[in-house]
């Protein structure tokens, strides 16, 4: 795909969000009228997107699978539970910095659009799995069933911060994280979790 | 609005079943098939939901009530420190045992039927309040800005939670619950906080 099309991609994006944005019902997203909006043919739009679903489905992965990559590439280079534990801090930190300013109507169509919700468990659990690796090489000692206990409540607790963290302004985001950081690196220093 | 719990039962129970067969937005589920599969006449559909936004609403406050009732009884009750701790963690429990089989769908409404989003905002700020007098009494001692953030963490883990729960089977729930409140009281121990 090329830069162009990229581009419009994005711009379908920022249309389709800012006419959710104004009018809230998700019914009034059309494409035909992004088209209009844009000034290019539906045809052109509709090469990418056949619903409105799907534009909002692909922002969701192409959000998250960037940040898969950058997520990866720390892990790849991780070596010592000191790096592994970098890379589960540094997960949190580029989670946040990403978030777009749309990032509250992001998260909520991806909690009720169904193919949205598909795609949204699917990747939880491919969030759960890279949790599970790190938790298990940046903390070790575990067994295997306070690993996957630990995990899943991580792995919960990232989800409420998702949504917490969406509908907070910008600049108080920073402390939140921090906090958050805090509270599940002590509940991760116990090695036989009660 | 008509008072007949059962009739009223059947209708949400239909109108949930319908919509998980069918993988569509809630939104855009015809009122009147749902009538139809219930073989009642749309007129006395609507004597006990006007729409479907009204089915989710009445779920979403039905369970919020009842929490709400719980809680402000166990406020009234509570005189030590213990009494307000086992009122956070009775609290997850009654949460847990009141959530209903279609919990997902209506999490999923919550985040986008208008009406929902409201009563969603609302719970989340008396929720707030809830667990900022409950860390104050069961855990005294701490400074303003520490309760303050500790109740944001808590919030943000209840909210996790009550996501995980919404999509996990009744023994899953269970589970965890006793994990998380756990977790809870390991991090609220901390006085100071970090």
């Amino acid at each position: 795909m090329n830069i162009a099309s990229n581009n419009l991609k994005d711009k379908v994006v920022n249309k389709a969000i800012s006419s959710l944005r104004k009018n809230k019902r998700i019914e009034q997203v059309s494409i035909p009228a992004i088209a209009a909006e844009l000034d290019v043919s539906i045809e052109e739009i509709s090469s990418f997107y056949t619903t409105t679903e799907d534009i909002f489905l692909e922002a969701q992965k192409k959000d998250w699978e960037s940040l898969h990559r950058f997520w990866d590439r720390h892990i790849k280079k991780s070596k010592t539970p000191g790096d592994f534990k970098n890379s589960f801090e540094i997960f949190f930190e580029k989670f946040v910095d990403s978030l777009s300013k749309d990032a509250d109507l992001r998260l909520e169509l991806s909690c009720y659009l169904p193919k949205c919700i598909k795609y949204r468990d699917k990747n939880r659990k491919r969030v759960k799995q890279k949790l599970k690796k790190l938790i298990n090489k940046g903390w070790p000692g575990k067994d295997e069933k306070v690993l996957e206990r630990q995990s899943e409540l991580v792995t919960i607790l990232f989800y409420g911060f998702i949504d917490h963290i969406v509908h907070i302004p910008k600049n108080e985001r920073t402390k939140i994280l921090r906090d958050f950081r805090n509270m599940l690196n002590l509940h991760l220093q116990d090695r036989k979790f009660f | 609005m008509k008072v007949d719990v059962k009739k009223k039962v059947r209708i949400i129970h239909k109108a949930m079943d319908s919509i998980r067969k069918s993988e569509k937005t809630l939104h855009t589920i015809s009122f009147y098939r749902i009538a139809d599969e219930l073989n009642m006449p749309f007129g006395e559909l609507t004597e006990f939901f006007l729409n479907i936004e009204d089915i989710f609403l009445n779920e979403q406050k039905r369970v919020n009530q009842k929490l709400e009732i719980f809680i402000e009884e166990g406020l009234d009750a509570a005189k030590t420190a213990n009494d307000y701790k086992e009122l956070l963690e009775n609290l997850t429990t009654e949460f847990i045992n009141h959530l209903p089989d279609h919990a997902d769908l209506v999490l999923s409404a919550a985040f986008y039927l208008p009406k929902c989003i409201e009563e969603r905002q609302r719970a989340k700020k008396y929720y707030r309040t809830v667990f900022r007098k409950i860390i104050k009494r069961g855990w005294p001692g701490k400074i303003d800005t520490v309760l303050e953030r500790q109740t944001d963490l808590l919030l943000l883990s209840a909210y996790g939670l009550y996501e995980y729960c919404a999509k996990s089977g009744k023994r899953e729930r269970k589970a965890i619950q006793k994990d998380f409140v756990n977790m809870i009281n390991l991090h609220l121990q901390d006085r100071l906080f970090f």
